[in-house]
């Protein structure tokens, strides 16, 4: 009865799904039964199997494709449910309003267009060549003069009939700043956006380093793991990296972080410097498992030769 | 501390998005659309069809927000969008009897998801290349195995890392149910790699 226990909750042990004292059991168990602990190998190999073998992932083209068409689908969609958007939320309100200032200094930093519309009259000047020269007037609100970094957007062109009016509606970008210590909620905000969002990689490198000193926060530990998978830039990987080196040892979604980018990273130095921050983990199984076939197949002299010397002083478990 | 950083942002964006701002919803995707393209194109094995269903996703997310009431997180909510699409092309594939994942690229050129190694490295060693891409057509036809449910929870447990109470959430399931089918996909998988051998 209890090997068959046993036997059923493997599966759910090597994916860490087990409470803990479920856990001890299991454990206490497989110290005693070489059945269960034959099956509990042949377990963690097909876990193996499925995680050593690399799956073709989507490109960045295509996710970029993805984007502008969806873009596209959204500006000739409507939500559904008119009468929702009429139902106020006192509390919800209030939370909006404090929140305001982050939230628009968020939709500007990506680039969409969330700034202030405003509609001016163009006066076409009278040459053979048609419009030549644009005087831009300003309209009875007084808006300040157009100049073109501020502008985000076209949104509509319309010319009266009959007339050489053009009106044309556009949205414009304005910065803004905001100030605060690294434990201010929106300070924090704004840097997890700039370390995914900025196309930058200069700000990005600025806002990984800053939230590098406050990784204990459960999101800056993702954004960090976020730019270590993905970020384009080896310097901001490997600042990523920095910031992760406490917890790699503690949080196994690190680890696992920091084990994918010693196998698919292209830069050798955030390989190097991955194989460093894994050197105190050399016993556990994934980690040996991928120090073998770097030892077999990284492109990299070094990096394959400080592999071996790190398997070499693991005594062999199986 | 911002430990919520995440979610205050995305409750920020997803009532802004309620409000009919658009903007905002452009950025929630952000967060959230490359797991759901990669998810897509796993199950999918074309990048068309993995584009599809991201969009539909998405337009279907925008055209609902306002039933969102906040009773799970936005991640749980797409995801449960996604999965249901996944799992529809899944079954229609399935009656159609398609076996390896195969990939259709833009071009309209055929190649095996997991034949495909993305890695310099391989190409200097033929026979290392050889081994890689028959273990990967021996996981196509594993996982081909697979109802479409088991070939979900398995995706989203071992390549998307999730606790099986979440994907069970994602499903409209229980934990016990994922569990129980994520425990028959490994067996199936098991069996039909020792088949193979």
């Amino acid at each position: 009865m209890k090997c068959d226990w046993v036997q059923q909750n493997l599966t759910f042990y090597v994916y860490n799904e087990l409470e803990d004292d479920a856990r001890y059991e299991i454990e206490q168990h497989l110290g005693r039964c070489p059945e269960c602990a034959g099956e509990l190998k042949a377990s963690r190999k097909l876990h193996a199997t499925f995680s050593q073998h690399i799956v073709v992932e989507p490109s960045p083209n295509l996710l970029a494709s993805s984007r502008m068409r969806l873009q596209e689908a959204l500006e000739t969609t409507t939500q559904g449910g008119i009468w929702q958007r009429f139902i106020f939320e006192p509390a919800n309100w209030m939370r909006q309003i404090r929140m305001s200032p982050a939230l628009a200094a968020a939709i500007f930093i990506i680039g969409f267009a969330g700034g202030i519309g405003a509609t001016y009259n163009y006066v076409s000047s009278h040459s053979t060549n048609g419009i030549e020269a644009l005087n831009i007037l300003k309209n009875e609100s007084n808006a300040p003069e157009v100049a073109a970094a501020n502008i985000a957007g076209i949104r509509s062109i319309t010319q009266e009939p009959g007339s050489n009016q053009v009106s044309i509606k556009y949205d414009t970008l304005s910065t803004q700043e905001k100030t605060g210590s690294l434990s201010d909620s929106d300070i924090q905000q704004l840097l997890l956006l700039a370390a995914r969002n900025n196309y930058n990689s200069g700000i990005r490198m600025d806002a990984v380093d800053q939230l590098t000193q406050a990784p204990n926060d459960t999101s800056v530990r993702e954004a960090l793991m976020y730019a270590l998978r993905g970020d384009t830039n080896p310097g901001v990987r490997l600042k990523a990296l920095e910031g992760l080196s406490a917890f790699v040892v503690r949080d196994v979604r690190v680890r696992d972080a920091v084990l994918q980018a010693l196998i698919n990273d292209a830069n050798p130095g955030v390989r190097m410097q991955a194989l460093r921050l894994v050197e105190p983990l050399k016993a556990d199984s994934s980690v040996r498992s991928v120090l073998t076939r770097l030892s077999q197949s990284d492109q990299n002299t070094s990096i394959r030769t400080q592999a071996r010397a790190m398997l070499a002083q693991v005594p062999e478990l199986d | 501390m911002a430990a919520q950083g995440h979610r205050i942002d995305d409750t920020s964006l997803i009532r802004e998005a309620q409000r009919g701002n658009r903007a905002a919803f452009e950025v929630l995707v952000r967060h959230y659309d490359q797991s759901v393209l990669r998810l897509a194109f796993h199950l999918t094995g074309s990048e068309s069809d993995a584009q599809d269903i991201y969009q539909e996703a998405f337009l279907k997310a925008y055209k609902n927000l306002g039933s969102f009431r906040f009773e799970c997180s936005f991640y749980t909510w797409i995801y449960r969008i996604v999965t249901n699409l996944c799992l529809d092309h899944l079954r229609k594939k399935s009656v159609r009897k398609e076996d390896a994942p195969v990939a259709t690229d833009p071009s309209g050129e055929e190649y095996n998801l997991l034949e495909q190694v993305p890695d310099a490295r391989a190409g200097a060693d033929p026979e290392r290349d050889l081994m890689r891409r028959e273990l990967g057509r021996k996981i196509g036809t594993a996982l081909s195995r697979l109802t479409p449910r088991e070939r979900m929870v398995f995706e989203l447990k071992h390549y998307h890392g999730l606790k099986l109470r979440t994907v069970g959430e994602m499903l409209n399931t229980t934990e016990e149910t994922a569990k129980n089918t994520l425990f028959r996909a490994t067996q199936k998988l098991r069996s039909a790699l020792a088949e193979m051998r």
